[in-house]
């Protein structure tokens, strides 16, 4: 594959990883190896009366010092002030987050407040951190947010109506752990929904102005492993191999995308999903197809490499016909899995289409996309054409 | 004859350039705010201390380019900072600002949402800026 001669990128990883059937048991032993003895974990109320709670406060025993279960789909800058407030009353040296990409999203958000001081929305901007936040480790219960290894967080800011991006290169979480007993009891639509939200994740890194050679070769693993172990997770979910390896799929993606960044397919998902609260996954999975067909003459070889990771790239196939087999082994691919296939069938409404184009105008992620999105029109036709 | 970069003769170049440009009337009409853009010192390079440096724009004008203090700087609606090498880096149009922002070789404090939306306002500026005939203090 053909790089610029004038390549230049800086890949960052920090994040240490530890995996296994029942790794969540290492918390104590990763929290202790990071100095610190007084945890607040971060979770939602879906996490606990699933039970997954208490194997982590088994382990921490009097080493957790609260817990915050109060995170919504979509988490905005109230939940992480309230969240920031908690953990200062409990003296927490360390926060552990349990649970999906809203639960993360929000802890890290809290770690820069522990450290830096202030409010959420005082943190608004790029690369305004002064030193490492105080530590995060990560226990995914979905499979395919990657925030696990990102440094960003999407945060609903409830005063603009509109979901805000940061990004911040000391904020990436100090260890994720990825336990596939956690994702065990995911429901198929959710396991599906997660499941496209990394497949956007790896598709986006390989198409986004910004992809680059280490991006790249995590995104085509993601898409092999996903491509090869979603459907078995969707069909049975203790199968716990395949559980692992689509874990493992949406970390690779994470890091991927969190270098390589995002693009359109994003952009379209936060604002739509900002006004009409389409889980975040679900949006990404029912738009990217689309958003694939759209960018298609300006990412041949991206979708080329897509195609390579599906497995439907032949022997000698040219770039132009392996990614017009990438969008349709996507698009087959999401039947597959039973994901929803319209924006109307999740929820959203016609007349949130104008308003949604408007949005994704003004969201940092349509700055990488391949093909330049000159107004809103072109985003509201991709809009219909998926609703 | 080669204007000095950082020096208010420079600003006023720059200045000038943008109030003269059609183009960017038309552009940055919706554009509301102050810029500060920060230099971090480097005094291997010339930059012993930071430089602080003041830009003001309201609906397709350029108002007040100088220099000010950090308290002044810091009030901007928007605060661009980063180190000597980037900020040239981009005044000559080898790094692209947007870009840089999202590797992290340049910070902004502010609303990056307004930004992104009037992303082809920046861009203009920035153009412009390239477009003035510049010498440097480590060239």
């Amino acid at each position: 594959m053909a790089y610029d001669q004038d390549l230049e990128f800086i890949y960052y990883g920090p994040t240490r990883v530890v995996f296994g059937v029942g790794s969540s048991r290492e918390v104590e032993v990763e929290m202790s190896s990071l100095g610190c003895g007084r945890a607040v974990v971060m979770t939602d109320p879906g996490i606990i009366k699933a039970g997954l709670l208490d194997v982590v406060k088994d382990t921490l025993g009097k080493k957790c010092v609260g817990v915050f279960s109060d995170i919504p789909q979509d988490t905005g800058v109230g939940t992480v002030n309230r969240a920031a407030d908690y953990a200062k009353e409990c003296g927490a040296d360390i926060i552990i987050s349990l649970g999906g990409g809203s639960v993360i999203d929000t802890a890290k958000n809290v770690c820069i407040i522990l450290k830096e001081g202030g409010r959420c929305e005082d943190w608004q901007g790029l690369g305004m951190l002064s030193g490492p936040v105080t530590p995060h480790i990560v226990i995914p219960t979905t499979a395919g947010t990657g925030s696990e290894v990102t440094f960003a967080t999407v945060l609903f800011d409830e005063t603009k109506g509109q979901k805000v991006l940061t990004n911040e290169m000391f904020n990436a979480p100090r260890v994720a752990i990825l336990d596939p007993k956690m994702t065990e009891k995911l429901p198929p639509l959710l396991t599906a929904g997660t499941g496209m939200d990394a497949m956007c994740h790896a598709v986006e890194a390989l198409h986004s102005l910004q992809h680059e050679p280490i991006a790249d070769g995590l995104a085509i693993h993601a898409i092999r492993l996903l491509s090869r172990n979603l459907p078995a997770c969707v069909d049975n979910g203790s199968d716990l191999v395949a559980r692992g390896q689509v874990q493992i799929a949406a970390l690779l993606a994470g890091w991927s995308f969190g270098n390589a960044l995002v693009g359109i397919v994003h952009a379209m998902a936060h604002s739509i999903g900002a006004i009409a609260r389409v889980p975040h996954g679900t949006a990404n999975g029912i738009l990217l197809p689309h958003c694939m067909n759209f960018n298609l003459e300006d990412a041949v070889e991206a979708y080329g490499m897509v195609a390579e990771g599906f497995g439907v790239r032949e022997r000698g196939m040219d770039d132009l016909t392996a990614a017009k087999e990438s969008v349709k082994a996507m698009k087959a691919f999401t039947k597959r899995i039973k994901h929803p296939q319209k924006l109307s069938e999740v929820g959203v409404k016609e007349a949130d289409l104008p308003r949604a184009s408007e949005l994704c105008m003004s969201d940092g992620s349509i700055l990488n996309n391949p093909k330049m999105v000159i107004d809103s029109s072109q985003v509201l036709e991709i809009y219909k054409k998926a609703f | 004859m080669a204007l000095k970069a950082f020096s208010q003769e420079w600003m006023d170049a720059w200045l000038k350039s943008i109030q003269t440009s059609q183009e960017y009337k038309e552009i940055a009409k919706e554009w509301e705010g102050s810029v500060s853009i920060i230099v971090n010192p480097d005094p291997s390079k010339g930059i012993p201390d930071p430089v602080y440096m003041w830009t003001d724009y309201w609906h397709g004008e350029a108002k007040d380019f100088h220099y000010c203090d950090k308290a002044k700087a810091e009030s901007a609606n928007f605060v661009m900072s980063g180190d000597y090498i980037r900020w040239k880096q981009v005044a000559k149009k080898e790094l692209d600002s947007t870009k840089a922002l999202m590797q992290g070789k340049l910070k902004l404090k502010g609303d990056l949402t307004y930004v992104v939306k009037h992303v082809k306002t920046v861009n203009k500026v920035v153009d412009l800026l390239a477009a003035l005939d510049t010498v440097f203090p480590d060239d």
